[in-house]
């Protein structure tokens, strides 16, 4: 497979802080890559530095074989780059930009046909003939999608490309970068974990400037589970204490947390306990000698998010506090 | 180059400050004009030019070069510009060029009612054609310094304030110099004055050294506000 991407021990430096620190990594054809990482661990920063929008302190980027340095056109000609604030004319058109857009990059396929096969990719077509100045934020996004892919390059640099839409065209954009990925090379960042879990072949975990781990989501998951960990999370009925106590007791659990109230009554609970042995049976052998009404459980080997929140430390719950007790919330 | 000169010209005319520019400069001159038409010989035309030019620049150019950069750093579109493959000199030139072709049509305008004086006089047109140049060429090194100052900072405001106030130091130090008595002061200010560097032109001479230093001045700006952006990747 041929190398698209290569990143050779990247550095950035803003005086004495350290915003990127020896990254390495090389990215082939036709792969969707997943940044993954809290806000401000870098991700940004090593968008723009592969782009070429700002230079690293140390290192070197290659773009299809070009240095970015040493040929910055020809690989800026193979790049499509969506950053996290689309770079917008509020006082033009969507027809009048993506033509600009069209211009700026020389791009040399048939200007209706390619124009319009991307509106209808980004969705836009029915704000085509808008002023940008009066889009809303998700079809903005939208557009700084389709601007991205003026000219068809083979590498795509999107910024968080999902950030202001909603769960229709969330779903939407991911399909779409699902079916760019046949044939481009897509790294995207985020820092929401299913959105990267979806549709990346690749994660990469970038913590505080650092590369902290580089893998197939199947492999980041299971490289945990080697541990031999399993969890639980149940929602119970009836004295906390002594429910907490009961499950303790049971043979291979390692941990118990009481996660606070859900119902009148009902308590969640989060049961660590070694994978060798299955824990839903004797719960519920427990639950029903003692009457707890057992009213959910959900068993997950360690999740993608476990891996995430021990990798990036206590930094991400703090960061995105909000974001994540949603998204356990949208589990039940 | 082209595609980002034709966007930003276009740009000026889907906001107000093309109008403005156009509209002001034309209003002005018109007026002057008027005063030609008053004083009934077309002699005075070239003198408009040499009058009013100066003033009217320092007070309409700003208006053309306040935003081209400070706007895109500010709402971060220059993120689209710089990871296209385009070289930062052509976006500097591109950006310069559309000042520069708006300037250049709206002085174009400004010669209408010189051709209809023509009509029933004789104006001077060599002498009037001469100005012209020179109005132009001194336009081109104001609108490098201007795109410069805009390249320096977030806010058109500032751009704008900053480059009224650099152009006027430029017109008028001409006029300190005369109050100056230590002689190399003084010459290094005439030196520097763009009004005496202006004034030959509208006397009908074509003086290659204020040709020069007026071109050199564009070209020096349009490189220090490439070299600028370019800076800007590596802060």
């Amino acid at each position: 497979m041929k190398t698209m991407i290569e990143v050779k021990n990247l550095s950035k430096r803003y005086g004495e802080n350290i915003a990127l620190s020896h990254v390495s990594f090389s990215v082939g054809e036709n792969t969707v890559v997943g940044f993954l990482g809290p806000n401000g661990a870098g991700k940004s920063t090593t968008m723009n530095i592969i782009t070429g929008y700002i230079s690293a302190s140390e290192g070197s980027v290659s773009i299809g074989g070009h240095n970015t340095l040493d040929e910055p056109n020809e690989a800026k000609k193979l790049i499509g780059y969506m950053p996290e604030m689309p770079p917008l004319y509020a006082d033009m058109t969507v027809k009048e930009y993506l033509n600009f857009v069209y211009e700026l990059k020389k791009v040399k396929l048939s200007r209706e046909k390619h124009l319009r096969e991307i509106c209808a990719l980004s969705r836009i077509t029915d704000v085509y003939n808008r002023l940008i100045a009066n889009l809303s934020k998700g079809y903005r996004q939208r557009v700084g999608l389709a601007q991205a892919l003026v000219g068809n390059p083979p590498v795509l640099i999107l910024d968080e490309p999902t950030v202001g839409l909603d769960p229709k065209q969330i779903i939407e954009v991911r399909n779409l970068i699902r079916n760019l990925g046949k044939n481009h090379t897509v790294i995207l960042s985020s820092h929401i974990l299913p959105e990267v879990q979806a549709v990346a072949d690749r994660i990469m975990i970038i913590n505080r400037g650092r590369l902290v781990a580089d893998g197939t989501p199947y492999e980041l998951e299971h490289g945990s589970e080697k541990n031999g960990e399993q969890k639980l999370t149940v929602h119970m009925e009836g004295d906390p204490k002594e429910i907490k106590r009961a499950i303790q007791s049971i043979h291979g659990v390692t941990r118990v947390t009481n996660d606070g109230l859900r119902e009148p009554g009902v308590y969640e609970y989060e049961i660590d306990g070694s994978a060798k042995t299955d824990l839903r049976r004797p719960l519920f052998g427990i639950a029903s000698k003692r009457g707890w009404p057992i009213l959910s459980e959900e068993s997950s080997a360690l999740s993608l998010e476990d891996v995430f929140l021990r990798l990036t430390g206590s930094t991400y719950l703090s960061d995105n506090a909000d974001q994540y007790f949603e998204r356990k919330g949208n589990k039940k | 180059m082209s595609a980002i000169a034709k966007k930003e010209f276009r740009s000026y005319f889907l906001s107000p400050i093309g109008y403005v520019f156009s509209g002001a400069m034309l209003l002005l001159f018109g007026f002057f004009y008027m005063e030609v038409l008053a004083m009934q010989s077309s002699d005075y035309i070239p003198m408009i030019y040499a009058s009013v030019f100066s003033w009217l620049m320092m007070f309409l150019l700003p208006l053309i070069t306040m935003r081209t950069f400070s706007e895109e750093i500010r709402t971060k579109s220059d993120q689209g510009l710089l990871t296209a493959p385009v070289g930062v000199f052509s976006i500097v030139m591109g950006k310069f060029l559309a000042a520069f072709y708006l300037f250049t049509v709206s002085l174009v305008a400004t010669l209408i009612p010189a051709v209809v004086i023509s009509f029933m006089g004789s104006p001077d047109w060599p002498k009037i054609f001469c100005t012209f140049i020179g109005a132009l060429l001194c336009g081109a090194a104001l609108i490098a310094i201007g795109n410069f100052i805009s390249s320096l900072t977030q806010s058109q405001l500032v751009a704008a304030v900053a480059t009224f106030g650099v152009l006027m130091f430029l017109f008028l130090i001409g006029n300190i110099a005369s109050s100056i008595s230590i002689d190399w002061i003084k010459n290094v200010f005439n030196w520097i004055s763009f009004d005496a560097r202006y004034q030959p032109f509208t006397n009908g001479i074509l003086n290659l050294s204020s040709l020069v230093y007026f071109i050199s001045i564009a070209a020096v700006f349009i490189f220090l506000t490439a070299r600028k952006l370019e800076s800007r990747r590596w802060s």
